[in-house]
């Protein structure tokens, strides 16, 4: 008995459901309204300026539907569903990413929980490698010093705990250009490698998470290359549908992003992208199940009984940012746009900058708090966060900036910006939110406070 | 605190009607005789709905949720699965995502102390059922043959008679193990084995264990909590992990992994693998006790009435297709092993599926079918090689499984054998 496509009964679906970007947009007659987003994200909390999708993205209401009927159609008849439809309809998720990515074939596509998985699968691959000898003691894996925590914790767990020593390269926050990203990457690589060390993996963020930042993945993939690095990692966790993304020209051997983030997906999916080679390494989901050693996409389709209907809604997500100008790609530039329009009305308010120049800004942008305001540790940050979010209805996470020994960073009038929130822009975010932004500070400033006065809540 | 209230059973008048009961499951292919859940479970309608609020409260501001509503509400949800498995610290006690995540986290963490423990030697062993769950297997053969452990099967016959047999077998084939000196790390036994169903006599068994110098003890209850009373400390294992989206009415998919004695590199690995997720299925613990309330009896009444209705459909079955069951009633939870007629011809574990298949599309049947290979000395044609896995819960119907039996009533008298299957 044939099943049809999710989402054939929905009349603005064009008869052959899930087929490429392009039917779709040849049948658009009209794009979604702002009347209709406001319904999409009408699950929002009212009165909150929620200036942070980066941290946990966001899902619109067609979505959440959606999910729901793939959820009930496996609670209806689980037995039909797992041995009829599930890896049917995880392969053809699959194959909408590799189309998203420009990635060769399918089989280089895994679709996991999380970015933190997708680490772990990488990095247990590396400690095996250890366990087993192919890799010698002392051999080296590179990180950021801004990688992501749990991305450091799987280091610990899976590269220090086996032997193997790390790296780890600092890049300039506030940075002004790519160069001076590149010219840290390349000495902090020369650096640690001084010791004739063998280099096994490099993790490089594609876009940093906390100080937010563009890095120049391409050019810091083809340094490893020169450098004898024998893997690269690129950690995109905030990358699809804020940068574009060809795994192709980015040329690393793994890269993962998130797709609850600003992909709009339910909470929560990822894709590990791993380029097929001649020398392709043997990775494995550390979840085991019946399909073990079918290969990472398989073994990553079935890990036990679960609800995999987050990687279920994928074709109708495509759908989804196909109603909007441009589809992604124009959801991308807009979002850009106005997150960087957004940021300079703010610094100009507070008097401060950027962390960085708009081209290094994806749909976030870092923008200096004024220093009067006292941010001096991570706890200030903490406080002033849940201040800003208790006092004033505005969630946006602050980034301490440690300063760096004998480097002054940033200045305003009244002294060192240490402190820095980070902006989002989505679909769904409207002036209001940062002017909401704008005046909280601006009121903060008017009434003396500084971070040491705000209690934890 | 409203916990409290929740863990009593409502007085008679207030429990569940015949009519709410066919509401909370109305989500069901009406047109299926489900007569599985042991596979995947399944979860009443006011559970899904206190999952869906769980969900939206997390989509409305995730930040907020996050920071101050998730911890406790796991916490709560930890505190409640302590209570019905008498564990003594909550901290004994995390929620993942699945029995198989758990085995993963436990294996894990075995073999990084095996590859790095000073006391390891090459030929040190693992020891399991030969009926463990295929993905546990496979889980073993991942982590402990990889890092050059060697693994111990134990057979287990069925049919069998009496937990007896179990310990006995059990005893010798772990006396055969160690025989040349080896030494047994870990041990990982079925509280419940998936296939074929029996209980097995895990207190005993960790005794042995204990006894005969094994390292560590980690029970596979994936079907036990919502089946069986669990009582981890009478247990005595290190580790135990049970599935809560099975028998304990859960959604997709939640388990509690129970470890004996807290390792902070134990959590540590488990949860830099995991990152952030949808954790709604693993909160609504509160919701899940209170709706089993609903029951005469709680949790432990749905135990028994589940027993003694599927031993009595059991029977029904084998004296309808004069076959037998495969374990005593005492060795049956809320599932059930029947033998299937030899007639129909099961030789091989395709020829279950395919004959499951069958049942399915042919017959609207629900039912997983076990290939029981004949042992060396039986007589082929003369022993019972396919059983159906009959479950039963409280949404089960007896018509569900008069549906089963007319339906193998049917292929036998047509003259139907799996030969005839196509590929």
């Amino acid at each position: 008995m044939m099943d049809p496509p999710p989402g054939v009964e929905d009349p603005r679906a064009p008869a052959v459901n899930g087929d490429t970007n392009h039917v779709s947009k040849k049948l658009k007659l009209s794009f979604i309204t702002d009347s209709e987003i406001r319904e999409e994200f009408a699950h929002h909390q009212s009165g909150i300026a929620r200036i942070n999708n980066g941290s946990f993205g966001s899902c619109p209401a067609s979505i959440i539907a959606a999910q729901k009927i793939w959820q009930l159609r496996f609670l209806r008849q689980p037995d039909d569903f797992f041995f009829n439809h599930l890896q049917r309809q995880i392969l053809h998720s699959r194959t909408i990413i590799k189309d998203l990515i420009n990635a060769d074939h399918v089989d280089e596509v895994s679709i996991v929980d999380n970015a933190t998985t997708a680490a772990a699968i990488v990095l247990q691959h590396v400690g095996w490698a250890f366990a087993e000898g192919r890799f010698q003691k002392g051999d080296a894996v590179v990180m950021l010093h801004c990688a992501f925590q749990a991305v450091k914790k799987s280091i610990e767990a899976y590269v220090t705990r086996a032997g193997g020593s790390v790296i780890v390269v600092h890049l300039p926050f506030p940075v002004n250009s790519n160069e001076e990203i590149i010219a840290e990457f390349r000495k902090g690589l020369a650096r640690g490698r001084a010791n004739g060390k063998k280099v096994r993996l490099a993790i490089i963020d594609h876009i940093t998470s906390m100080p937010c930042v563009v890095i120049p993945a391409r050019e810091l993939v083809n340094i490893c290359r020169e450098e004898g690095v024998e893997r690269v990692f690129v950690d995109a966790a905030h990358a699809i549908g804020s940068v574009h993304v060809d795994v192709k020209d980015i040329g690393a051997d793994f890269y993962v992003s998130n797709l609850h983030k600003w992909f709009f997906c339910p909470p929560s999916v990822a894709f590990l992208y791993c380029r097929k080679s001649p020398v392709s390494p043997d990775l494995h989901h550390p979840v085991v199940s019946h399909e073990y050693g079918n290969g990472l996409a398989i073994e990553s389709a079935w890990i036990g009984t679960r609800d995999y209907s987050s990687q279920l809604v994928i074709p109708e997500v495509l759908e989804f940012t196909n109603r909007f100008e441009g589809g992604l790609e124009g959801i991308r530039k807009r979002n850009h746009e106005k997150v960087v329009e957004m940021g300079q009305m703010l610094a100009k308010a507070w008097g401060t900058n950027l962390g960085s120049p708009p081209e290094m800004c994806p749909s976030m942008v870092m923008i200096g708090l004024p220093s009067r305001l006292g941010v001096l540790c991570d706890d200030d940050a903490l406080n002033l966060r849940s201040h800003l979010r208790d006092h004033f209805g505005v969630e946006v996470p602050i980034h301490f900036q440690v300063p760096i020994d004998g480097e002054i960073g940033a200045m305003d009038g009244d002294g060192c910006v240490t402190g820095y929130v980070r902006i989002s822009h989505q679909v769904y975010n409207t002036l209001d939110d940062y002017i909401k932004l704008r005046d909280a500070i601006t009121q903060l400033l008017q009434d003396g406070a500084t971070c040491k006065m705000l209690q934890t809540e | 605190m409203a916990a409290d209230d929740d863990e009593n059973p409502k007085p008679g008048s207030n429990y569940i009607t015949q009519s709410e009961l066919r509401s909370e499951f109305s989500h069901h292919d009406p047109t299926i005789a489900r007569i599985n859940n042991g596979s995947f479970g399944c979860c009443p309608a006011t559970i899904i709905a206190a999952q869906q609020r769980h969900h939206l409260l997390l989509l409305r501001q995730p930040d907020y949720y996050h920071a101050k509503l998730l911890k406790p509400s796991i916490l709560h949800s930890r505190r409640l699965i302590q209570t019905l498995i008498n564990a003594d610290r909550v901290d004994e006690i995390s929620i993942v995502d699945n029995a198989t995540t758990a085995a993963a986290v436990v294996l894990q963490h075995t073999t990084s102390s095996f590859s790095l423990s000073s006391t390891f030697r090459p030929g040190d062993a693992a020891l399991i059922l030969h009926y463990a769950y295929g993905a546990v297997k496979k889980s073993v053969q991942a982590y402990i043959t990889r890092a050059g452990g060697h693994v111990i099967e134990v057979h287990l016959p069925f049919p069998v008679k009496s937990a007896s047999e179990i310990v006995l077998e059990f005893r010798k084939a772990l006396r055969t193990g160690k025989s040349n000196g080896r030494k047994i790390r870990l041990a990982v036994i079925d509280h419940i084995t998936s296939m074929p169903c029996v209980i097995i006599p895990v207190k005993e068994l960790v005794q042995i264990c204990r006894n005969e110098g094994v390292d560590t003890i980690f029970i596979d209850g994936a079907h036990a909590i919502g089946n069986l009373p669990i009582d981890v400390k009478s247990i005595g294992a290190d580790f135990y992990t049970s599935n809560l989206h099975k028998w304990l009415f859960c959604p997709p998919s939640a388990a509690f992994l129970y470890s004996k004695q807290t390792s902070d590199e134990l959590m540590d690995a488990a949860t830099a693998w995991m990152g952030t997720r949808d954790y709604s299925a693993q909160l609504v613990l509160p919701e899940v006790i209170e709706f089993v309330n609903r029951f005469e009896g709680g949790i432990s009444g749905i135990m028994k009435r589940n027993h003694d209705k599927v031993v009595e459909m059991g029977e029904m079955l084998a004296g309808a297709w004069g076959s037998e069951l495969g374990a005593p009633p005492e060795m049956c939870a809320s599932l059930a092993m029947v033998g299937l007629p030899i007639c129909l011809g099961v030789k091989s574990d395709l020829d279950a599926l395919k004959l499951r298949r069958h049942l399915r599309e042919c017959f609207k049947v629900e039912v997983p079918i076990y290939y029981r290979a004949p042992l060396e000395g039986e007589v082929d044609d003369s022993v019972t090689t396919g059983y159906v896995r009959i479950s039963h819960q409280v949404y089960n119907v007896v018509d569900d499984y008069y549906r089963l039996r007319d339906a193998v009533i049917k292929l036998v008298e047509v003259g139907f054998t799996c030969a005839l299957l196509s590929k």
